[in-house]
């Protein structure tokens, strides 16, 4: 078997746990720097952007896994938010608020994607940016050529998700969050957001056991 | 056995299984159940690309690329003659003034029946029932100064007290039955005024000899008199009752 197995998966997890939990200091800081925006000082927002910024293109990369489409959400998002600002919920945080807004603006651009038959910039292996982390020592030609096909089939059991199921899967397997927080992010009942997590796994296993069994 | 679903196997991987002791369990002595959840694992294992690393400086250059089209927003100095809004507060004092013109007219549209009700017969008996009230008052600040005049000694202040409180009840009474109407009632009325006056005006504390000497002076005694006549009349259930019949007493 090539692949590593993974005995306490549980402890690799929390790439980003915590996301939708911003600490206190910042949020109030946040919150006065909203203030200042809808009392018209709109450098106020460059702020929030400056300190949001990278969080927002790191979750739109790992949901659309294209650079070009990751900067384009960020900017729709920032300025989806700054139209929509007024109607900002003081006791809300807006970390979450503003991430929520780029996971719908990554879902639009799934949603525009499969409604054109787009095919996704990263459909074909990106050897720069590839993702496997399986390599356990020497990168031999045949190590390469399977890393290849692994990413390849991942890639395409992705394009096969739906959007709900890539969403909720990339939400709770890469960025760590937990159901509940997927549910209200997704605006879906929890018992949805874990159905949808589950069946992505599903189609992720069936995309890629047939390599572990060759191997 | 009873094999764990794939379903539970993933929930078991992302440590939201119910009942995760006996997950373990199983998948210690079931290789069936191994398996799938070591395709799971090596599934799960497999990352998609990393993020690119960005460089430094990419907040503010977000920010330089979007900052252009956006208006700055107003100082939220609230609007409140918008123009919903004065025609709502225009609905609003229309309704108020139709609703008082409304009960204004109904008013005046409806018979007087409580008036016709109230008017002679009830206030009679609502003046009778204070007036019994302050007659009672009255009797008992009498029957306390009588009992003073006999005990040796300085007087209670409460007396004084009691006295200031009933005279200007008194005075009200007083003026309110006229001589004509109710004479014996007036005149009643008019002895106690000076009986309390000379009560609650006294410079110094009242000794017992200063209310004997009240007491000869002004002959509280025909006066206590009087007013248990008075009361008796004026407790008496039947309103009806022509005031002046108390002048054959």
């Amino acid at each position: 078997m090539a692949a590593k197995t993974v005995k306490n998966p549980q402890k690799k997890l929390p790439n980003g746990r915590g996301l939708l939990r911003s600490n206190t200091g910042m949020r109030n800081s946040d919150q006065a720097l909203i203030r200042g925006v809808l009392a018209g000082d709109k450098e106020a927002y460059g702020v929030l952007v400056e300190r949001h910024g990278e969080n927002m293109f790191r979750v739109a990369f790992r949901i659309i896994e294209s650079e070009a489409d990751a900067q384009e959400i960020v900017q729709e998002a920032f300025l989806r938010g700054y139209r929509s600002l007024a109607g900002f919920d003081a006791r809300a945080d807006f970390g979450t608020w503003i991430y929520r807004i780029a996971v719908n603006c990554a879902l639009q651009v799934l949603q525009k994607r499969k409604a054109e038959g787009a095919v996704p910039i990263t459909e074909e292996y990106d050897e720069e940016h590839s993702g496997v982390q399986l390599s356990d020592g020497g990168a031999g030609p045949e190590r390469l050529l399977l890393d290849r096909e692994i990413e390849h089939r991942r890639h395409a059991a992705m394009e096969k998700m739906t959007e709900d199921e890539r969403l909720a899967f990339v939400l709770r397997h890469i960025e760590g969050l937990s159901t509940e927080e997927i549910a209200a992010t997704l605006d879906v009942t929890p018992n949805n957001a874990r159905q949808a997590v589950f069946r992505a796994v599903q189609k992720m296993r069936r995309s890629l056991t047939p390599l572990w069994v060759k191997s | 056995m009873n094999h764990l679903t794939e379903e539970q196997l993933v929930a078991h991987y992302f440590a939201e299984d119910a009942n995760r002791v006996v997950s373990e369990t199983h998948l210690r002595i079931c290789s069936r159940c191994e398996q799938v959840y070591e395709e799971i694992c090596n599934t799960l294992a497999v990352r998609a690309p990393e993020p690119p690393a960005l460089k430094p400086g990419y907040g503010k250059r977000l920010w330089q690329s979007i900052e252009a089209p956006l208006q700055p927003y107003k100082a939220t100095k609230r609007h409140y003659f918008t123009w919903p809004r004065l025609v709502l507060a225009g609905a609003c004092l229309l309704a108020l003034a139709v609703a008082f013109l409304g009960g204004s007219l109904w008013q005046r549209a409806r018979p007087r029946s409580s008036e016709a009700t109230t008017s002679p017969q009830a206030k009679e008996r609502v003046v009778l029932l204070i007036l019994n009230d302050h007659l009672d008052r009255s009797e008992r600040l009498l029957v306390e100064l009588n009992h003073s005049s006999m005990e040796a000694g300085d007087v209670d202040d409460s007396l004084q007290t009691e006295a200031r409180q009933l005279l200007p009840d008194n005075r009200l009474y007083r003026e309110a039955v006229s001589a004509k109407t109710d004479p014996i009632m007036s005149a009643a009325l008019d002895h106690l005024e000076r009986v309390l006056l000379e009560v609650a005006n006294s410079p110094d504390r009242l000794s017992s000899a200063d209310v004997a000497r009240i007491e000869h002076e002004m002959n509280t005694d025909s006066l206590l008199f009087q007013i248990r006549v008075l009361r008796a009349r004026t407790s008496r259930p039947e309103p009806k009752v022509d005031s002046r019949k108390g002048a054959s007493i």
